[in-house]
């Protein structure tokens, strides 16, 4: 495969940090991707999937400053790199073309 | 607000689980949401909801396993098996071996030698238990043994009537087998133009249902069962047939006089083996050739026995039989309560027989398992000194390793680190001592075997013997470095860094406590050794009675015996011969003893043994021994009932004026014509005995005795060979000299004199080598006080007093301590003797100088290089 494969998950976590900019890190990313998406998700999928996307070279992090709320312990902070930005224009460009070569009445009607 | 803290178990099983380069932002996060969870839902919801995610990180959909991946480098903890901590330690190790050169000989060098001595012990200890331990079925075998209350003395003995193993299986069915055992004999075995003499025995037909003895020819049943069956070894079958199969069902020809037909082909006996022969003949054959052995009165041969087991495999009780057998003697021979003597069988284990040897007033005392212990003690103790040079040394050097330490404990090392790395030093330093000792071991074990008349192997095959080599490795380094372990882990890091240090007395009186300990076991081995070569010595040089030297015994066998008188006649002509004779035994193996000598005025009631030899003229002359009345003589046609006794002989008889007085033996009356003075029959673990020699007509079974001219020994044995070969073609000419049949009594004393005198020699040099380090390290120490005395004014030999005044009080407490001890030892070593020497001061006096010297020329180098030291370079470093 040409490209790297992203999880759907992956995906929208990728988004999330682009999202957040600044303050991605794991709490506020499962936040924002639960008021986001409307579904309940777990803080170890989160952390997997940053993860992992870091081992693909699509994230990269740093340790924040300690802070008390979290009992002194630190952030770490993850933001997207390039490979991770044209890993997602990719992506959107495929499902651009896609949508763009969708006969007008090729789905079914959604009504709202 | 109060601290609200996440539930315990999930804290713990989260740090426990979660590598350790993720655990901040997991723990970081995960109380994030703790905290938010318990401000808007409550602590018990919040609580809850925590243990759940720390659960769901162990969900493998979750990633769990990706949270469980160490990565290493990044922040290692300091686990006590951490391979970069174990790493530091080996390398520290390496560093401190490589950096104090002579410490480390000195240490590597002792352990080495320590080791190498144990292993050599332990070797020869392995193969001393092994002896006779192979047989399937040795745990049902036993020796029936002989109990003789007699004279007011018990006595024990192997010796039993011929006829008395197939008696004991007909009379107790505990018994399953049981065989007689006869005593070694040599005979001249001739098949075609092959001629040859060979050692063997006579056995019971059920010898090989008893013992493992794997035939290569021949089956265990029909072995032995016609009285002209002879089974041999596969050395002597291929010697005269070529090979084991060939061999069976051939004949052979013994003593140019019967045929017997190869009935079983046995394998070689084994090294280890107390039983040795190369033939085994039929025990009917021996009963005919020995009709005497039917009387129940004789105590000849041995006799074996096999015990039954049940159906379950459990052998019969041998304390209850043993119990039923007791006056099995008395049904027999009932004649004998008359002659005041009483006879009781009892039963040793065969496995035993060989190590528990020595029986002292008819009981079990002792025998070669004294030596094993007795090497076992030593092995033991020579690590033991190696080892304490090793902890000696490195107390005495924990100031240079103190800072060590210091730092160590302020970066956070632990106690039980510390042990564990001053322990795997050790554990290092002993390796490496092992490799050099498993070298020498190597080396040596040629000339050990030689010297111990053995044939040890190392077995590197064999598991046990690496599990032995790993225990031994593990064993010296642990108790070398306990101490030091201990005691450098305790210093207190603070006083350490600041430098003032000062070591308690407790750690010197330690150090002066070993070395004590370490001359104590040295003086032991010196004392022991000097007393062991005294004794041998006074048993080369006592007066036997006799004269040993230039004596030469040849078997009267074949034609000899008839031609006899021929033979004397001719070899005295030749040249190197002084004197012939021939008698029962030898002069230092007495043959037998009788109790049927009687005398007017003897007590009935007692029954006094009596050796007894049939002899030839010139008797006397030829063995040398005073005599006091006249020999044998041809002149006096009476002379065969005359009879000649020794001096103890006459005491027991209680005779004043023996010569001419009358004896019967045997039912022979005669008188005595001569006393002779008393000479040494056997080893002088035995007292002399009443003796009594009487003439023979006939030289059969007996052994010629020839005293060469002094110096001529070559042309004497020239001259017994050619009359031989003429009048006696049909057996190889074969003698023994006087004094190797001497020697070999006493060979057990003379391999233990030597193997002590080495072990001795090396307690005393890892001792030195000890010493040596202790006396560098305290120079080393007092530099700077010498110096200051130097420059004081004082002298060198005042100097070199003072240095080695300390070392000396300590060598002489040793002495002190280890005299009563060694005198004890000793004295109960010399107790198996009955000639002995005395246990003189002067051994102690000279044990201990020559500790005290060796100690002073040990320290006396690193003394007198101290005290010559310039005292402006010494002092100047300030």
């Amino acid at each position: 495969m040409r490209r790297s494969y992203l999880g759907e998950f992956e995906e929208v976590v990728l988004l999330t940090v682009a999202v957040l900019a600044e303050g991605a890190y794991g709490v506020a990313i499962t936040d924002e991707l639960e008021r986001q998406t409307g579904r309940s998700v777990s803080i170890s999928a989160v952390h997997a999937a940053l993860h992992r996307l870091e081992e693909k070279g699509m994230l990269k992090s740093h340790l924040g400053e300690a802070t008390a709320e979290r009992g002194g312990r630190r952030k770490r902070l993850f933001t997207v790199t390039v490979l991770g930005s044209r890993t997602l224009h990719d992506i959107r460009a495929v499902r651009k073309q896609l949508w763009d070569s969708i006969a007008p009445n090729g789905l079914p009607a959604v009504s709202l | 607000m109060k601290t609200v803290l996440p539930p315990r178990w999930a804290a713990r099983l989260l740090e426990w689980f979660c590598a350790p380069h993720l655990l901040e932002e997991v723990q970081g996060d995960l109380y994030e949401r703790f905290l938010r969870n318990a401000r808007l839902f409550g602590i018990p919801y919040a609580r809850r909801q925590y243990g759940r995610e720390v659960l769901s990180f162990l969900k493998p959909r979750a990633g769990g396993p990706f949270f469980f991946k160490r990565q290493s480098e990044n922040f290692p903890t300091t686990y006590l098996m951490n391979t970069s901590m174990i790493r530091n330690y080996l390398k520290i190790a390496w560093r401190n071996i490589a950096h104090n050169k002579s410490f480390s000989t000195i240490n590597i060098l002792g352990l080495s030698l320590g080791m190498a001595c144990s292993l050599l012990i332990g070797l020869w200890i392995q193969d001393e238990l092994s002896v006779d331990a192979y047989h399937a079925n040795g745990p049902q075998l036993y020796n029936v043994m002989e109990r003789q209350f007699y004279d007011g003395k018990v006595e024990a003995g192997s010796g039993t009537p011929g006829l008395l193993a197939d008696e004991l299986k007909k009379e107790f069915p505990e018994i399953a087998y049981a065989a007689g055992y006869s005593w070694e004999d040599q005979h001249t075995f001739a098949v075609g133009d092959k001629l040859n003499k060979e050692k063997g025995r006579f056995v019971g037909a059920d010898w090989f249902r008893m013992y493992s003895l794997p035939l290569l020819a021949g089956t265990a049943e029909t072995a032995l069962s016609g009285p002209t069956h002879i089974a041999i070894s596969r050395k002597m079958a291929q010697n005269y047939f070529g090979s084991p199969q060939e061999a069976l069902g051939k004949s052979i020809r013994l003593d140019n006089k019967d045929d017997y037909q190869v009935s079983a082909v046995f394998e070689d006996i084994p090294r280890n083996s107390s039983d040795q022969y190369d033939y085994l003949l039929a025990w009917q054959d021996f009963l005919k050739r020995n009709k005497w052995l039917k009387d129940w009165g004789t105590n000849a041969p041995e006799t074996r026995i096999m015990l039954r087991t049940d159906r379950n495999g459990v052998p019969a009780d041998p304390a209850r039989l043993e119990a039923k057998m007791k006056s099995f003697l008395k049904s027999r021979n009932p004649g004998m309560v008359q002659k005041g003597l009483d006879i009781q069988l009892f039963l040793q284990p065969f496995q035993e027989a060989y190590l528990y040897s020595n029986f002292k007033h008819g009981y079990q005392d002792g025998g070669r398992i004294e030596y094993v212990r007795l090497f076992g003690i030593v092995a033991v103790f020579i690590l033991l000194i190696a080892c304490i040079n090793f902890m000696n040394l490195a107390t005495a050097r924990s100031v240079k390793r103190a800072r060590e330490v210091g730092v160590r404990k302020v970066v956070g090392a632990g106690r039980s680190l510390l042990i564990g790395q001053f322990i795997g030093e050790a554990l290092v330093l002993a390796s490496m001592a092992l490799i050099g000792a498993v070298l020498v071991v190597w080396l040596l074990l040629p000339l050990f075997n030689e010297l111990t008349d053995k044939h040890i192997t190392f077995q590197f095959t064999r598991l046990s013997f690496w599990l032995t080599l790993l225990g031994m490795t593990l064993v010296t380094g642990l108790i070398a470095g306990s101490y030091p372990a201990l005691f450098l882990s305790s210093l207190n890091p603070i006083r350490v860094l600041k430098g003032s240090i000062r070591f308690g007395s407790g750690a010197r009186l330690f150090r002066q406590g070993l070395v004590v300990f370490q001359f104590v076991l040295s003086m032991l081995l010196i004392i022991g050794t000097i007393v062991v070569y005294r004794q041998i010595d006074f048993i080369q040089t006592k007066n036997l009675g006799f004269d040993r030297e230039g004596l030469i015994y040849l078997s009267a066998e074949g034609d000899l015996a008839e031609k006899y008188a021929t033979f004397k006649q001719e070899v005295l002509r030749m040249p190197g011969i002084q004197t012939m004779t021939f008698m029962d035994g030898t002069p230092t193996a007495s043959f037998g003893s009788t109790g049927n000598v009687q005398w007017p005025g003897k007590d009935p009631s007692t029954s006094i043994q009596f050796q007894f030899s049939q002899v030839d003229y010139d008797f006397t002359k030829t063995l040398k021994v005073k005599v006091s009345g006249r020999d044998f003589s041809k002149e006096f046609s009476t002379d065969s009932v005359s009879y000649l006794i020794n001096e103890t002989a006459a005491r027991r008889i209680g005779y004043q004026q023996p010569i001419g007085k009358p004896l019967t033996m045997w039912g022979k009356a005669g008188t005595i014509i001569g006393v002779v003075e008393d000479f040494h029959q056997s080893s002088m673990h035995i007292a002399i005995e009443p003796f009594i020699a009487k003439l023979s007509p006939n030289a059969a079974r007996k052994n010629i005795i020839v005293r060469t001219q002094p110096g001529q020994t070559r042309q004497a044995l020239a001259s017994l060979e050619t009359v031989w070969k003429q009048l006696n073609p049909k057996f190889p000419f074969s003698y023994t000299f006087g004094d190797d049949a001497f020697q070999k009594l006493y060979h057990s004393e003379t391999v233990v004199g030597t193997l002590a005198n080495y072990f001795a020699f090396l307690a005393i040099f890892i001792s030195c080598l000890g010493l040596f380090g202790l006396a560098a390290f305290t120079a080393e120490q007092r530099t700077k006080e010498i110096g200051v005395r130097k420059v004081l004014g004082a002298s060198v030999p005042s100097i070199v007093g003072l240095l080695s005044q300390d070392f000396l009080k300590l060598v002489l407490l040793a002495i002190v301590v280890s005299s009563p001890i060694a005198w004890y030892t000793m004295s109960r070593w010399l107790q198996t003797y009955v000639y002995k020497i005395g246990m003189e001061w002067w051994v102690f006096a000279l044990a201990g100088l020559l500790a005290i010297g060796i100690a002073l020329l040990t320290i006396s180098f690193q003394s007198i290089k101290a005290a010559l030291m310039n005292p402006v370079k010494s002092l100047r470093s300030e």
